[in-house]
């Protein structure tokens, strides 16, 4: 009795302690010999380049995602709330910090993916595996892209809320000279 | 005087309660893992991984992470709108958007099989 209850729980927890699963990515890119060992003989610098770029990037993620985060937290939703409090319109502000509230989701949602990717390109063996390693690259590269693009659109809806806080001041005159001609 | 009497471990109490710590001792362990692996699955798929900095490979740059954005300020969601909150805000907005614009964060390209030296330039 104990025994098959002791051979379940060790099963179980083989199967819940995650076997790691090496996934080889297929060797897609077709190679010469010649960029074959161009990648073998870089093969400890590109890993060490590598890696720095993922320390680099996630404190970059961390300081960037803390700021683009406090202009939302701190600076567009307070503003929205004591226009609205006032009785103003603000359907303007509203949407445009949705929208940057959504891109600021994106944003996470990105820069996880590509460090997910860069992790594994990391993970690949250069040495038996290049045109593995390259694909690998190749991948976190182009995310790497999507990520920039995200701060880019994020900024951009940084100067569409400056923006909308002229419209929205611009209005609040027009509304006063109204009250008080 | 006698002796108290103890009552005689009989082998099938001592069986029953050594399968009872078994038992026991498996749920215990089984649980945790369980509890591991939860919190395991919760940590990657949330994006905590990602920026937690403690992690093996970002000691170099554990230091420069911003703990205190304390020049970042609150502005008040309460109170009158007038002429003068407005430009308060607005001034305040313009100084943390040059902030936040400063740095082209991701940009550039480092990961080119040039950058790298995977190809011959």
């Amino acid at each position: 009795m104990s025994k098959k209850i002791l051979a379940v729980c060790l099963t179980l927890t083989i199967l819940l302690s995650g076997v790691a699963i090496i996934r080889v990515a297929a060797e897609t890119t077709p190679m010469t010999a010649g960029q074959i060992d161009q990648i073998r003989n870089n093969c400890v610098s590109t890993k060490n380049t590598l890696s720095q770029l993922h320390a680099s990037d996630a404190l970059l993620r961390v300081n960037r995602g803390q700021i683009f985060e406090s202009m939302s937290t701190k600076l567009m939703d307070r503003f929205n709330s004591r226009v609205a409090n006032n009785g103003y319109n603000n359907t303007g502000l509203i949407s445009v910090s949705i929208s940057y509230g959504s891109m600021l989701d994106t944003f996470r949602l990105d820069y996880k993916t590509y460090e997910e990717h860069l992790s594994a390109a990391i993970n690949v063996d250069c040495w038996n595996q290049p045109a593995a390693f390259y694909d690998a690259i190749a991948s976190a590269r182009a995310l790497r892209n999507v990520v920039h693009t995200d701060v880019v659109k994020l900024n951009q809806y940084v100067d569409q809320y400056q923006s909308a806080i002229i419209q929205f001041e611009n209005d609040y005159q027009t509304v006063v000279k109204e009250v008080k001609p | 005087m006698d002796e108290p009497q103890v009552p005689a471990i009989t082998d099938e109490f001592a069986g029953s309660s050594k399968r009872r710590f078994l038992v026991f001792i498996s749920t215990s362990i089984l649980i945790a893992f369980v509890l591991v692996f939860i919190s395991m699955y919760m940590y990657n798929s949330s994006g905590a991984a990602q920026l937690d900095l403690s992690r093996p490979g970002y000691v170099s740059v554990r230091s420069q992470a911003i703990s205190d954005d304390g020049d970042f300020k609150n502005y008040s969601s309460t109170g009158t709108i007038d002429q003068s909150s407005i430009t308060e805000f607005k001034t305040l907005y313009s100084t943390q958007a040059q902030k936040t614009k400063s740095v082209d964060a991701f940009g550039g390209d480092p990961l080119s099989p040039t950058a790298l030296g995977l190809i011959a330039k």
